[in-house]
């Protein structure tokens, strides 16, 4: 019982039109490794945002080594030794690894930085995580995956024993998230007490030992780490899913998009293939492999140096997003928030975005046209919401990603692109997306899909094409795509020049 | 439920954006108590004729505001455009109309080349509009001599009232935030405007040709400045080169108090011209009471404070 | 290779514009036949007030009457940037240099620069603190404000309620004519000054506060604004009654301000006399640059202007 390191009981936080917690208890003992999961906006972020201070409960009582603590701010946080690694770091990628480090507590000697304790002591912190990464460099210049250890390096140099890490994994690659779970595995048996939160329901029995399962801002289970997928997944939702990619083949018509020798120097090279109508073309490979610039580029919003992009057998011009668009092409980009939506605009405008231009005349804009299409599109897509009026920040993950589609539906575009449509999206959404997926291609549309989760691209796609280094490595028809065999040429290439 | 929070949500969108009419509501209350001459008909109409030329340069602001960038430019291309009308109706002996017409297109121009350097030349729009204001002022000098010019008659009568007690810059004003408000809600380039200054990235790639929608955004800022300066040259019937400075700091405080943020995204017409009230009100309010001149300009710098803090923390609590 | 173009453009659109400038500063200084050699410096406040372009006019002048070479420069109501130009100045080997304090303590420095490299400083229009100058030659704005105070006293009879318009807040003319104007008004027993507001010098911010304060006493019959720029806008504010159940007085002799004497809308005006001020400046500069003794201060004549006599002062200038 006094074990306990963290006790929350009873709590409670409502926002206007919303109750995001209803009574949460949960609890954290020293050296374990406790998952939260649940679907977004079940209120894991409410939950972790009240334990580091950014969230006042409105009811309810939060335990710290058995005493009540009120954490009003980052600095009580702090105080009773809780860090949160959110997904969007708190760093400042200007500065140097050291002096992110140590931000706003440089060690000082007569008021002014002593620039060698503080390298010093960043080596120890790195050492402590096991980074291999320069104090002195800029952070930008180390990999996200780098950048997260160094956060993490941070956290412990504040003497952390509570750390939260909110979707971790959600950025790393397979072998990044070995050196993750083995630094996480450390901290344990240093005694820290780790909540980790994350979609990816393989990586718990890896390295949980409890979860708690939250839904609809209510703790709803607390179970054992080995708990079998599919009765997690039943806990997260209230029903059991039937099958995770529930993919219908379409027939296939003509070819919708072609590309035909598309190369930018040194990004990307000689790439062709084709999309055709009623086909779900995956397109998987490494982070970094050139995948995102290649469907930039065809969409217009990079330039290309040779090349041609055709969409039902007509060229597109370089660099012509207006084009593209005009053509049939929709792009869902990978960043959401930073490219996808805009955020602090209401569902309704977001959902308008695409079709504005189509719907006005003489300069004046069809508002109550554009309203009504985008409630029967918010409708179909299932975006629980409180309004069409409400703010697409305050959405879920899942819920924003549907109006990013939502907009491209209203469109009717030919040939959709979706970059990592599923990243960071809760089991329950995802499923609503392949289901999207479906009925598009069903209708005679074509889907381009990127995607880094192996059993998603492998579950969707009617056709796999695999990226590495910036050129096409090969071309996988459903039947013959394995985990295996799309490795094999993810990595293939990348051996052979390395 | 979902009716109830939907009123829920409707009640507090009326109250936000509300925030500053609030604010106005307990100045002109507060003034109405100190001073018996405070509300009556001519003293209102004062306040609107005062506010007219903020209002107006206001207006234009907004626009650039909610794309998220800033015109410095505004009082200095007002100055301008009133010089030019002067000059080409005296000097050239232009009729008025077409003196106007041709003070309006240097308005318009000024804003297009600030619009060129932010877009074209990647200048922050900080920059390019303080490189304008130095030279629209400048050039304004160049053109004037230095001295006012005086306005011929016809022109100034822009200034005056219609009947008897209309007053014509109130007029223009009230015209203007129409036009605003019109643009803002109903056309594309405002709806473009607000996805532009909430996320640039995820407007152009939502097919929308922002370098244009900016050129447009800092024309019509440029264009209102030039309204501005010619319903101030017409109050005076003078056009005054070193008029209007830095009313720009005025108009961008009017927008602000309106709820507008310098983050871009966020702004309406109506909240603009509740912010140029506060300011014009506050301003005659002082006159009225007789405050004395040093204290003057530390309530005008809290009340702006407090206007803003107002909108900050209902905000804070819808959230 | 590709940046270049730009910046080939952006180098030769500089160029340009500093041809241009370099143009217009030969055009504004003069050269005479005789004296070529004798160099003067003019940092001038702003020249964005027509009563110091007026100031500058009577300088360039006399300059070339006395055939001396002028650079005038304006320092923009910037104090930071009259010292940089007085600065300049001395480095250019200027004879002697006129300065036109922005601020009247933040001159010292650049006037000590200027001692420093024995060069002779005359600060015109406002005093300079801190530092000695060889000659301040100035309008005494106490001794116009008592005298505005005597024309408004004059003009209403003896009785009545008055109205002021205050210059900028803190600045010296703004002090200096209300401390003048309290003085004189008090030779008036009757009179009652029942408002006193500011509206910066300017012209329309005259206009609104004189709406407003007429809101609040519509019983005033004189008015005193501390410039001609906001009385003319208090003339603007009073429409028809101007000059007429209103008296006002200004001050600064300004060209607008003469032709609104001439009109009968303003009662009186204490006209500095700018393009004198620029005379005696530049005077005091060549003896000071010749060696010659000068007195250290000159007061340039402030002299009250009505319909009566107006005539001589918009002959003057």
């Amino acid at each position: 019982m006094t074990e306990e390191i963290l006790r929350v009981r009873g709590l409670r936080k409502r926002f206007p039109g919303v109750v995001a917690l209803d009574g949460v208890d949960f609890d954290l003992r020293p050296g374990e490794v406790h998952v939260l999961l649940g679907e977004n906006g079940a209120g894991k972020s409410t939950l972790i945002k009240m334990l580091s201070g950014a969230y006042h409960p409105d009811e309810g009582q939060i335990f710290v080594d058995g005493r009540e603590a009120a954490i009003r701010t980052a600095e009580d946080a702090q105080r009773h030794g809780v860090a949160t690694i959110y997904q969007e770091f708190n760093l400042v990628p200007q500065l140097t690894v050291a002096e992110n480090l140590m931000l706003g507590r440089p060690p000082r000697r007569f008021g002014i930085v002593d620039k060698k304790a503080m390298y010093r002591h960043a080596r120890e912190l790195l050492d402590r995580v096991g980074v291999d990464a320069d104090p002195r460099a800029p952070l930008e210049s180390l990999g996200i995956a780098r950048m997260q250890m160094v956060e993490i390096a941070k956290a412990l140099g504040l003497r952390a024993r509570v750390l939260i890490m909110d979707e971790p994994t959600a950025v790393l690659t397979t072998s990044e998230v070995e050196r993750l779970f083995a630094i996480v595995r450390q901290l344990k048996r240093q005694g820290v007490a780790i909540v980790f939160i994350t979609h990816h329901l393989e990586e718990i029995a890896q390295i949980g030992d409890r979860v708690t399962v939250l839904r609809d801002g209510a703790s709803v289970a607390e179970v054992p780490a080995d708990t079998p997928e599919d009765e997690l997944v039943r806990l997260m939702v209230g029903r059991s899913i039937e099958q995770q990619y529930p993919r219908e083949r379409s027939t296939q018509g003509a070819p919708l998009l072609e590309v035909r020798n598309l190369t930018r120097e040194g990004v990307f090279e000689d790439v062709s293939f084709e999309v055709r109508a009623g086909e779900v073309v995956g397109l998987a490979g490494l982070v970094g492999a050139g995948r995102t610039e290649v469907v930039r580029a065809i969409f217009g919003a990079d330039p290309y140096d040779s090349g041609e992009v055709l969409v039902d057998g007509r060229p597109l011009p370089r660099g012509k997003v207006t084009a593209a668009m005009e053509a049939g092409l929709g792009l869902v980009p990978e960043d959401r928030k930073g490219q996808g939506l805009v955020l602090g605009a209401s569902i309704r405008e977001n959902l308008g975005l695409v079709t504005m231009r189509r719907a006005t005349k003489a300069g004046f804009v069809d508002r109550a046209g554009q309203a009504k299409a985008a409630a029967r599109v918010a409708e179909q897509l299932g975006v629980r919401m409180s309004g069409l009026g409400q703010e697409v920040r305050t959405l879920s993950g899942g819920n924003q990603q549907k109006v990013v589609i939502g907009k491209w539906l209203l469109a009717d575009a030919k040939v959709l692109i979706l970059d990592e449509p599923t990243r960071g999206i809760d089991v329950g959404a995802k499923v609503e997306i392949y289901q999207l997926i479906n009925s598009l291609t069903a209708g005679g549309h074509a889907v381009l899909m990127i995607s880094s989760d192996l059993p998603e691209v492998l579950g969707m796609s009617d056709r796999v094409l695999v990226m590495a280094r910036g050129r096409l490595t090969g071309e996988l028809s459903a039947a013959e795509a394995t985990q295996d065999s799309v490795m094999a040429l993810a990595v293939g290439e990348l051996e052979e020049t390395a | 439920m979902t009716t109830g929070t939907l009123r829920l949500r409707k009640g507090s969108a009326v109250l936000s954006e509300n925030g500053s009419l609030l604010g106005l509501v307990v100045l002109v209350v507060a003034l109405t108590l100190l001073s018996g001459d405070f509300l009556t008909v001519t003293n209102l109409l004062n306040v609107g004729v005062q506010a007219a030329v903020t209002a107006i340069l206001a207006f234009g602001q907004t626009y650039v505001i909610i794309t998220s960038g800033i015109d410095l430019s505004v009082g200095a291309v007002a100055a301008l455009s009133a010089v030019v009308l002067a000059w080409t109706a005296t000097s050239h002996g232009m009729a008025w109309p077409l003196a106007t017409g041709f003070a309006l297109i240097v308005g318009i121009a000024c804003g297009l080349v600030n619009g060129v350097l932010i877009t074209y030349g990647k200048l922050p729009p900080f920059i390019a509009t303080l490189a304008m204001q130095g030279v629209a002022r400048g050039l304004g000098l160049v053109i004037s001599q230095g001295s006012p010019i005086a306005l011929p008659d016809s022109v100034s009568h822009l200034g005056d009232t219609i009947g008897s007690y209309l007053p014509v810059p109130v007029i223009v004003m009230l015209v203007m935030g129409v036009i605003t408000a019109v643009v803002l809600n109903r056309t594309y380039s405002g709806r473009a405007m607000y996805a532009i200054g909430g996320n640039e990235e995820a407007a152009r790639l939502s097919g929308i040709k922002v370098t244009r929608q900016k050129l447009i955004t800092y024309a019509l800022a440029g264009g209102f400045a030039a309204v501005a300066g010619i319903v101030l040259a017409s109050r005076l019937a003078s056009a005054q080169p070193q008029a209007a400075a830095g009313y720009e700091l005025d108009a961008i405080a009017a927008v602000v108090i309106g709820g507008a943020s310098l983050s871009g995204g966020k702004g309406k017409a109506l909240g603009t011209f509740v912010g140029a009230l506060i300011l014009a009100v506050l301003r005659n309010g002082l006159n009225l009471l007789s405050v004395s001149a040093f204290w003057q300009q530390v309530v005008i710098g809290v009340v702006i404070a407090l206007a803003v803090l107002l909108d900050t923390l209902r905000r804070r609590q819808a959230r | 290779m590709q940046f270049t173009k730009p910046a080939a453009i952006a180098a030769a659109g500089a160029v340009l514009a500093l041809g241009l400038t370099a143009c217009n500063n030969g055009g504004s200084s003069s050269s005479g036949g005789g004296g070529g050699d004798v160099k003067l410096g003019l940092s001038v406040s702003t020249l964005n007030n027509p009563y110091f372009v007026q100031f500058r006019q009577g300088a360039e002048a006399e300059a070339k009457k006395e055939g001396v070479k002028i650079t005038t420069t304006d320092a923009q109501n910037d104090a930071s940037q009259q010292v940089n130009q007085v600065q300049n100045f001395a480095s250019q080997s200027m004879k002697a240099i006129i300065i036109n304090p922005v601020d009247s303590s933040a001159a010292a420095p650049a006037v000590k620069a200027a001692d420093r490299s024995k060069i002779p400083v005359i600060a015109a229009d406002r005093g300079v603190n801190g530092a000695t100058v060889a000659q301040t030659v100035a309008s005494d704005n106490v001794a116009g404000g008592k005298l505005a105070a005597q024309e408004l006293g004059k003009a209403l009879g003896g009785k009545g309620k008055v109205a002021v318009l205050q210059g900028t807040a803190g600045t010296s003319a703004a002090n200096d004519r209300q401390k003048g104007f309290e003085e004189g008004i008090k030779a008036f027993p009757g009179i009652q000054v029942v408002a006193q507001q500011p509206a910066d010098f300017d012209r329309t911010k005259g206009l609104d506060v004189m709406t407003n304060i007429a809101q609040a006493h519509s019983d005033i019959t004189g008015v005193f604004a501390a410039n001609d720029e906001m009385a003319l806008g208090a003339i603007k504010a009073l429409g028809a009654k101007a000059g007429k159940q209103i008296k006002i007085v200004g001050f600064d002799g300004t060209p607008d301000g003469l032709k609104a004497i001439q009109a009968g809308t303003l009662t009186a005006d204490v006209a500095q006399q700018p393009v004198l001020l620029g005379q005696m400046a530049v005077q005091a500069a060549v003896k000071a640059a010749k060696g010659d003794k000068i007195d250290a201060t000159v007061a340039v004549p402030v002299k009250v202007a009505t319909k009566d006599n107006v005539a001589q002062f918009t002959n003057g200038s």
